[in-house]
């Protein structure tokens, strides 16, 4: 039995299992998972053009007078440049130290791209605050914290665990194992054959998710800010985005590959490695290693967004100490990952049929 | 070099606490070998023993000279029709023997040619597009046969294939498994039924409670089936005085007093002769409080295998 041999039984072995992977019944739930941030942001992006059709019907103004704008003007010269607001709204506040009541004023303002809103005191301009309607810094910050705190920690997490979990235990539970195991392949190729196709599986779909999501992302957003953005950064944070889902599958599929393989019951695993990789935080360095999180964590290019004031051990909750390089955290998650179905591979070389009879 | 055998040495295999096999050796020449057993008796257990899909908890065992430890070999050489009647889901009988003969390194045309002659010979060409899911019972138990036999190996291992069948392909698939065996390869086939397969098999291996019985040729089987000793338990106050009577006689081999010396274990080749002795050390006047077989009873074996199982 040469290497030519079992690569094309690997290969065999992973492209039997993938239709079975992406048709399954059992996988519904995972693309849903997958698609539940784009369906976010695509439903943030409609909104986002709703309003922009609506106000430029509504009546826009030119660019140079929202840059004109300055305090201290009176509502009327703003009035007299501007046109018809989008939004005016007028009301009166009084307060207990003071005899006299103020005359408050909101006055929204469009030029197509930034919208103004105005504050008037007396019908005296008291402040000016222009932004462009969406805002691409906000959202890439929001994009960033979605990211990490669902899609990686739930959607891939969940995801994985559905593919993965299910390769070996699945079959059994099916009374389908034999069908495998009495083929002419070494166990270890049993293994990788599934272990690829549920990772061929899983990438497809999570990739498709954060590529959605990125789309949405940069559809929802000023144009001459996206087309900035697709000039500098934007290449460079989509790859990194898609190599920490990718990783995450890589790694999180390996954990749950060989979890299948060692138990029945499947809460037993998601409690252990969902506990262990919400803890890393406080785990000392040498044992922060062992954990997918903690390489995922630093591929991504974004940090996400924790709060001010946030405890301190809730923040070493969110975001955990990572390796400084990428390229340390891919090799590092990759070893773990290596490591993880190398142990995979001696359990696999003793299993059995037990096809419970209840 | 000697014919290439299926070796047991010494197997056991304990599921838990349950007892699957114990202590089996055997040596099974090629030819139509035969597992005729009651159900629970351990034929599925030696079947994927032998073919690696279970592990021996002590012995060792090679399959014309490949040890399990080895599936990528084994299976080269060896085509299994298991029990279990559940298929990959979604997969139609086509699917289920082509992919089988992919694993097996065919090209996906040369397999589905393979696949095509295999089901053609067990009648399911009809079904072939048909997911294996909605197959009846005896449909499942071809398609499975086609498998097994698909990729023409030298040892055919098939766990009660003639379950299900109609007489008319029974016949047919007997005539196969002949033709198979005669070009020295071999057929292991199990029943739970002896006179189903006795006429046909080179061998037979009587099979009760995880342990062999008796095995060879059909006519030597029976014989040893009937000069197998029985063991009576004798529940007697003087238990040294009745061994003393006993012990003399043709028909016992073996007496030995309990350890609590409130009786004694007697194996006798011939039941009647027992009964008569019993009768005479009662008319002496010695009591003797009851009479229990010790042992599956091996002549109720035979009768309820002859019986076909009822
Ligand atoms: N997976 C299993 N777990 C526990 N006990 C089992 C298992 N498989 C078989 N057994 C037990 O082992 C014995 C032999 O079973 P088996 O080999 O299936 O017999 P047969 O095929 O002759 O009906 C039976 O007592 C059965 O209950
Ligand atoms: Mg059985």
């Amino acid at each position: 039995m040469n290497i030519s041999t079992e690569l094309r039984q690997i290969g065999v072995i992973a492209r039997l299992e993938l239709r079975r992977a992406f048709l399954s019944k059992r996988s519904f739930w995972v693309y849903l998972l997958a698609l539940f941030p784009a369906v976010i942001f695509f439903g943030h992006a409609i909104e986002v053009k709703v309003r922009q059709d609506r106000w430029s019907r509504e009546g826009t103004v030119q660019p140079a007078v929202l840059d004109r704008l300055n305090r201290g003007m009176t509502y009327n010269e703003v009035i007299k440049a501007a046109g018809t607001p989008i939004r005016d709204f007028e009301w009166e506040r009084r307060r207990r130290d003071e005899d006299d009541t103020v005359r408050m004023r909101h006055v929204l303002l469009f030029d197509g791209r930034r919208r103004s809103d105005l504050t008037f005191r007396n019908d005296l301009l008291e402040s000016v605050h222009t932004r462009p309607l969406a805002s691409l810094d906000e959202d890439r910050q929001v994009f960033a914290g979605v990211f990490q705190f669902f899609f990686l920690r739930v959607a891939v997490f969940f995801g994985c665990l559905g593919i993965f979990l299910n390769l070996f235990r699945g079959e059994m539970l099916d009374k389908t194992l034999h069908f495998w195991l009495l083929a002419p392949a070494r166990r270890e190729v049993l293994l990788l054959g599934k272990y690829l196709s549920g990772l061929v599986a899983s990438s497809l779909i999570f990739v498709l998710g954060t590529v959605l999501c990125f789309a949405a992302l940069l559809w929802a957003n000023d144009p001459v800010e996206v087309q900035q953005y697709m000039n500098t950064a934007a290449g460079h944070e989509l790859f990194r985005y898609l190599l920490a889902t990718v990783l995450g599958c890589v790694g999180y599929g390996s954990v749950f590959l060989a979890a299948g393989l060692l138990v029945r019951n499947p809460i037993v695993p998601i409690v252990i490695v969902l506990f262990w990789e919400s803890i890393i935080g406080f785990l000392p360095q040498m044992l922060q290693k062992l954990s997918v999180l903690y390489y995922l964590q630093s591929v991504c290019p974004v940090s996400a967004p924790v709060e001010e004031g946030t405890p301190a051990l809730v923040r070493l909750l969110l975001s955990p100490a990572a390796p400084s390089s990428v390229w340390v955290a891919v090799l590092g998650l990759l070893g773990l990952t290596a490591l993880v179905l190398y142990a995979a591979s001696r359990v696999v070389r003793k299993i059995e049929i037990d096809y419970a009879t209840d | 070099m000697t014919a290439p055998e299926i070796i047991f040495d010494d197997v056991s295999k304990f599921y838990g606490d349950v007892l699957g096999v114990n202590r089996v050796t055997l040596h099974i020449p090629p030819g139509i070998t035969s597992l005729v057993g009651p159900n629970g008796s351990g034929k599925t257990t030696l079947m994927n023993l032998m073919v690696g899909i279970i592990r021996a908890d002590r012995g060792a065992l090679t399959v014309r000279g490949i040890s399990p430890d080895h599936p990528e070999q084994l299976m080269r050489i060896v085509g299994y029709a298991t029990q279990y009647d559940a298929a990959p889901r979604g997969m139609t009988g086509l699917e289920f023997v082509s992919m089988a003969l992919m694993l097996h390194g065919f090209t996906q045309a040369e397999a589905t040619r393979r696949a095509w002659a295999a089901l053609d010979r067990v009648s399911l060409t009809d079904a072939a597009k048909r997911k294996v899911g909605a197959y009846s019972k005896g449909m499942r138990q071809r398609a499975r046969l086609a498998q097994a036999l698909a990729h023409d190996p030298d040892v055919l291992v098939l766990d009660e294939p003639l379950n299900g069948l109609d007489p008319l392909v029974r016949a047919e698939t007997i005539a196969a498994f002949r033709e198979y065996a005669d070009q020295g390869r071999h057929v292991i086939l199990s029943s739970h039924v002896l006179q189903e397969v006795d006429v046909f098999s080179d061998q037979v291996i009587l099979i009760a409670n995880g342990a062999i019985m008796a095995e060879g040729q059909i006519r030597s089987v029976r014989e040893e089936m009937h000069e197998h000793p029985s063991q009576f338990i004798l529940h007697c106050r003087d238990a040294a005085r009745v061994a003393s009577m006993l012990i003399g006689d043709a028909h016992v081999s073996e007496v030995k007093i309990l350890d609590d010396g409130a009786g004694l274990l007697v194996m006798t080749r011939r039941r009647d002769d027992l009964a008569a002795a019993l009768s005479r050390i009662a008319i002496a006047g010695i009591e003797i409080d009851g009479v229990i077989p010790a042992d599956e009873n091996v002549d109720a074996l035979y009768e309820y295998l002859i019986g076909g199982g009822r």
